[in-house]
């Protein structure tokens, strides 16, 4: 039973390698939630993938104790926001749960893109804004002009800025203090009719879906029959608690407050986040705005290397599903790999996410295509389909028109870079929107741009031609029509259904050219010659031959070797395995991809 | 018959492409080595494998291999010594004893008779280029020219089994400055030539030299072209390729389905996959089922000898299957290829019922080629011999 005087909800803001996760360590060792780093392993999301790519995708909530100086302990709860653009949907819901915010900046650094975007949002959400320079203990920093830059770009008064090294300790009571003073107490109605927001969720095997809430009005207690407003699932509450950080059972929640409600579901399909719980028996009369179901963005095909496989991928796909809503998928064939699903995704980090714990946690061997958006295809009679499979987009006779999904792009670069970026973004079809200098030094770009040029590398590519300066954001501005016409690739002469793409005619040419080079590269030498093709329709409009193998044979061999020449004889199997025999030719899994790695052959020539 | 593999891990100095268990400077532990040795050979007494029981590798001789490293840095009391202790294993009287020798160690007449009337009859020389620039800079201690003078002086005192090892596919060299080496061997009139492409083995100089840009080796459409040059021109002047990359003088009695009579019969039981002992540091044995390597160092191989353990450091285990498909993969680099005969006698098992669809597979492919009694590679097959063995494994 709280008093939501004394609750403060909030959030962090911060770019990678910003310091979030050490501030946020720091914050609960001060009001001895944990002590000292014991507990590290508890706090971090328990997915190896996050800590291998050195990015914390996302904090679990916790709830931590403060003694202010008045004497008054106060409930602080912090909610963490994703750091990648792939989840700014949850970005934004996680916001929705919190009164206020604090912006980490690094004192070397200043704002990036990705989080003057997430800034936006929370300013949108009325939360109220408190700006950390961080890591001031660092040779290159230079503190007093990143809190300007915050002022000019923000409005945040400078003097607000509080000075700090989390790594070092300093600052964090003043941030503590902060924290009480200025971000507001929740303001909920506890006689109304309850609702509580999800703003994440997990699957536990014994408990089902467990929701992350934050209660807005009344009270949920345990064994309490619930109600989804926005999914219409219904459970009943198996249990209520908080994060402290580790999941502690209580006999309510209350407005204002956070924690977690076990709901038994099986699927978190039916507790969406952004979608509000509410009392199946006394409902609230609306919900909470701002619900949307999770919705892919790029879609991809995923195929077991070994056919056989199949039924285990499903299972696999099932599984994962329960623990993201985000996640599609469907059944789909095609004539060169046979049978696999289409899946869809937020973006490349979380079709990378998927993949990799398919892989690991479920041990399949898997091939993936290069991923594509959905197309909105009018065709010749009238109707309308969406394609979200290159090799499915009907034959040119029968369509009227095309249309992508468009995005609006944030870019913040040192002013150094805009020529490189200009040229880049104008390879990539996008148009210009506005230049903002942020201080003398820094712009922040906006273009207009075809997603499907962004799935395709375009971050990578953004980041090396700016030796990783620029920073990167965008949201979905719609659908726009587009002269776009399918890529066929054939491999000894057969087209391969899954290496098909669909491009800009202007761009189809070199787009060919590049793609069947990059082939080259990636397809092993086989016993016998391989042409590869790319085509639009009937014409064929490159050309490149994978050389047959001509020796392949161990130099010598005696006593001495036969187990070291067994183990690589075994080694080359393997990675045969690991290959797809696509007719007769064995394809590997890369070249799948070969579209997001032409830059790495150097062969994307500059148009 | 038995065989038994002896390694002597000394060299004057370290090839720049080798990677074998061989120390330069380590001279002076050579006597206390030798001594370990007869002793490691004492105890293997007791460790003998069974005799063989298909008839290809019953009807090899016993046989004696000094590997090294550079067993010519022996003296020859240092090799009566080891072969007198060798004698209860190996029958001396009947065996084929090779030695490795480099021409570069000053082998000299005197050395090469009394080697000879020890019963050492088959000499094998690592010339590997006839090329001094390159031969300098492989480490080579030696010149083209001293090499051909230590194979004239090994004829002259009456080694009549004498091979020599090149390599191909070296840095800087091209198609026509091979066949140019290929000329000069034949014109040598060598019994015995085996012929290695240039493998770049880690932690070598030369493969460093290589990864930095330094050195370029060919391409593998070059060393590709050069192996089958050297196919040819020794084809033409009557050598038989009896094995991937060895090649031999045919005599009057040989038949195409048995090896040749002066192959190597010690390489002959590696690629029949027999047992055999191995004695030394860093040696492999093979006593099915197990195959074990010695310690590599010298000081701790001669420590566990002296205190009277044998020098083993790791010993592997082989299952059927592993049998089976080193059977296989070695007795496919012969000409001969493997026997049904000979697979089932030595596996225990029908070549047929373990590996039918295989050989189905591989002969629609044309890589290799089957009769009643035989399965070998064909000469597409030799060129992408791994691609064949990599089935069987």
């Amino acid at each position: 039973m709280s008093d939501q005087l004394y609750i403060r909800n909030f959030s962090i803001i911060a770019h990678v390698d910003h310091g979030k996760t050490t501030l946020s360590d720091r914050l609960l060792e001060v009001t001895r939630t944990i002590s000292e780093r014991e507990q590290r392993e508890q706090l971090l999301d328990s997915l190896d993938l996050e800590r291998e790519k050195g990015i914390t995708i996302k904090l679990k909530p916790v709830r931590m104790e403060y003694r202010a100086a008045d004497g008054q302990v106060y409930q602080l709860n912090l909610i963490d926001t994703p750091g990648h653009v792939d989840f700014s949907y949850e970005v934004n819901r996680s916001l929705a749960a919190c009164e206020g915010a604090l912006l980490v900046v690094d004192a070397s650094q200043g704002i990036e893109a990705q989080t003057l975007a997430n800034t936006y949002l929370a300013l949108e959400n009325d939360l109220v804004i408190i700006p950390v320079v961080n890591k001031i203990d660092l040779p290159g920093a230079h503190p007093e002009e990143v809190a300007q830059e915050i002022e000019s770009v923000i409005g945040i008064p400078a003097e607000e800025a509080i000075l700090a090294s989390a790594k070092e300790g300093i600052g964090i009571t003043e941030i503590l203090k902060a924290i009480v003073r200025r971000i507001p107490p929740p303001r909920g109605q506890r006689q109304q009719p309850a609702r509580a927001l999800i703003f994440d969720s997990h699957y536990d095997p014994y408990k089902g879906v467990i929701a992350y809430v934050r209660v807005v009005d009344g009270v949920f207690r345990v064994r309490d029959r619930v109600h989804f407003m926005g999914t219409g699932a219904q459970a009943e509450t198996l249990e209520i608690g908080i994060f402290r950080p580790a999941m502690t059972p209580l006999n309510e929640l209350v407005a204002g407050e956070v924690g977690y409600i076990a709901t038994g579901l099986k699927s978190v399909a039916d507790c969406q986040v952004g979608d509000t719980i509410t009392l199946a028996d006394a409902p609230a009369a609306e919900p909470l705005p701002g619900y949307r179901p999770a919705k892919p963005m790029v879609f991809a095909g995923l195929y077991p290397i070994d056919s056989n496989a199949y039924p285990e991928l499903r299972e696999a796909l099932e599984r994962l599903k329960l623990n993201d809503a985000a996640l599609s998928f469907q059944p789909e064939s095609s004539a060169a790999l046979g049978f696999g699903f289409r899946c869809g995704f937020l973006g490349l980090l979380h079709m990378e996410i998927v993949r990799e714990r398919l892989e690991r946690e479920y041990k399949l061997d898997l091939l993936i295509t290069a991923p594509s958006v959905e197309y909105q295809v009018l065709l010749s009679d009238g109707e309308i389909i969406t394609v979200a499979n290159p090799s499915e987009m009907p034959d040119r006779s029968r369509i009227e028109a095309i249309e992508e999904p468009v995005v609006e792009i944030s870019v913040i670069t040192p002013v150094r870079y805009i020529g490189t970026i200009m040229e880049l973004v104008t390879t990539r079809r996008g148009t210009f929107i506005s230049m903002d200098y942020l201080d003398p030094t820094r712009v922040l770009l906006k273009y207009r741009m075809p997603l499907a040029e962004i799935v395709i590398d375009f971050y990578d590519q953004l980041k090396s031609r700016t030796q990783g300066y620029a920073s990167l954001d965008y949201h979905l501005a719609g659908y726009q029509e587009a002269d776009l016409v399918k890529l066929d690739i054939l491999v000894n002469g057969q087209p391969v259904d899954a290496l098909s793409l669909i491009v800009h005619r202007d761009f189809a040419y070199q787009r060919g050219r590049d793609l069947v080079e990059r082939l080259r590269q990636l397809i092993p030498r086989q016993m016998f010659e391989v042409p590869i093709q790319a085509a639009i329709g009937s014409k064929i409009i490159a050309r490149e031959t994978i050389r047959a193998l001509r020796k392949d044979v161990l130099a010598k061999c005696y006593g001495g070797d036969v187990t070291r020449k067994r183990k690589l004889l075994e080694k080359q199997k393997e990675g045969k395995k690991r290959m797809k025999m696509v007719g007769s030719v064995e394809i590997p899994q890369e070249a799948f991809m070969a579209i997001l790695s032409l830059h790495e052959s150097g062969y994307e020539r500059e148009r | 018959m038995r065989h038994l593999y002896i390694h002597i891990p000394f060299c004057h100095r370290r090839c720049s492409y080798c990677d074998f268990n061989t120390y330069a400077n380590m001279e002076h532990r050579i006597e206390a080595y030798v001594d370990a040795l007869c002793h490691e050979l004492a105890m293997l007494r007791d460790h003998l494998p069974p005799l063989p029981v298909s008839p290809e590798a019953a009807a090899l001789r016993p046989t004696i291999f000094f590997g090294g490293g550079t067993p010519s840095m022996l003296s020859a009391a240092q090799i009566e010594r080891i072969l007198q202790a060798a004698d209860t294993i190996i029958p001396l009287n009947t065996a084929e004893i090779s030695l490795e020798a480099n021409p570069g160690t000053v082998l000299g007449r005197d050395y090469l008779r009394d080697v000879r009337s020890l019963g050492v009859n088959r000499l094998s020389m690592g010339v590997q280029s006839l090329h001094d620039p390159t031969l300098r800079m492989l480490g080579r201690i030696h010149t083209a020219a001293e090499a051909r003078a230590s194979f004239e002086d090994a004829r002259t005192v009456g080694f009549d089994s004498i091979n020599l090892d090149f390599i191909f596919g070296l840095p800087g060299q091209d198609l026509a400055q091979w066949r140019a080496t290929l000329n000069e061997i034949i014109a040598w009139d060598v019994d015995h030539i085996a012929l290695y492409s240039l493998i770049l083995e880690e932690n070598t100089p030369l493969y460093a030299q290589v990864t930095a840009g330094r050195l370029r080796v060919p391409d593998d459409d070059l060393t590709g072209a050069m192996y089958e040059l050297a196919i040819e021109m020794l084809a033409k002047a009557g050598y038989r390729h009896y094995e991937i990359s060895n090649w031999v003088r045919p005599v009057g009695t040989d038949r195409p389905d048995a090896p040749p009579a002066l192959a190597c019969q010690h390489n002959l039981a590696y690629w029949l996959n027999s047992d055999y002992l191995a004695a030394g540091a860093g040696a492999h044995g093979h006593v099915f089922p197990q195959r074990y390597a010695n310690l590599r160092s010298i000081d701790s191989y001669i420590a566990a000898v002296q205190a009277g353990r044998r020098p083993i450091a790791e010993t592997i285990q082989l299952t059927t299957d592993d049998l089976a498909a080193e059977t296989m993969f070695m007795g496919l680099r012969l000409d001969i290829g493997v026997g049904f005969a000979h697979f089932a006698a030595r596996v225990g098992r029908s070549l047929c019922e373990m590996y039918g669809s295989t050989l189905d597979q591989l002969s629609a492919q044309g890589l290799i080629e089957c009769d009643e009694q035989r399965v070998r590679l064909t000469s597409r097959g030799r060129m992408l011999g791994n691609q064949v063995f990599a089935h069987f494994v």
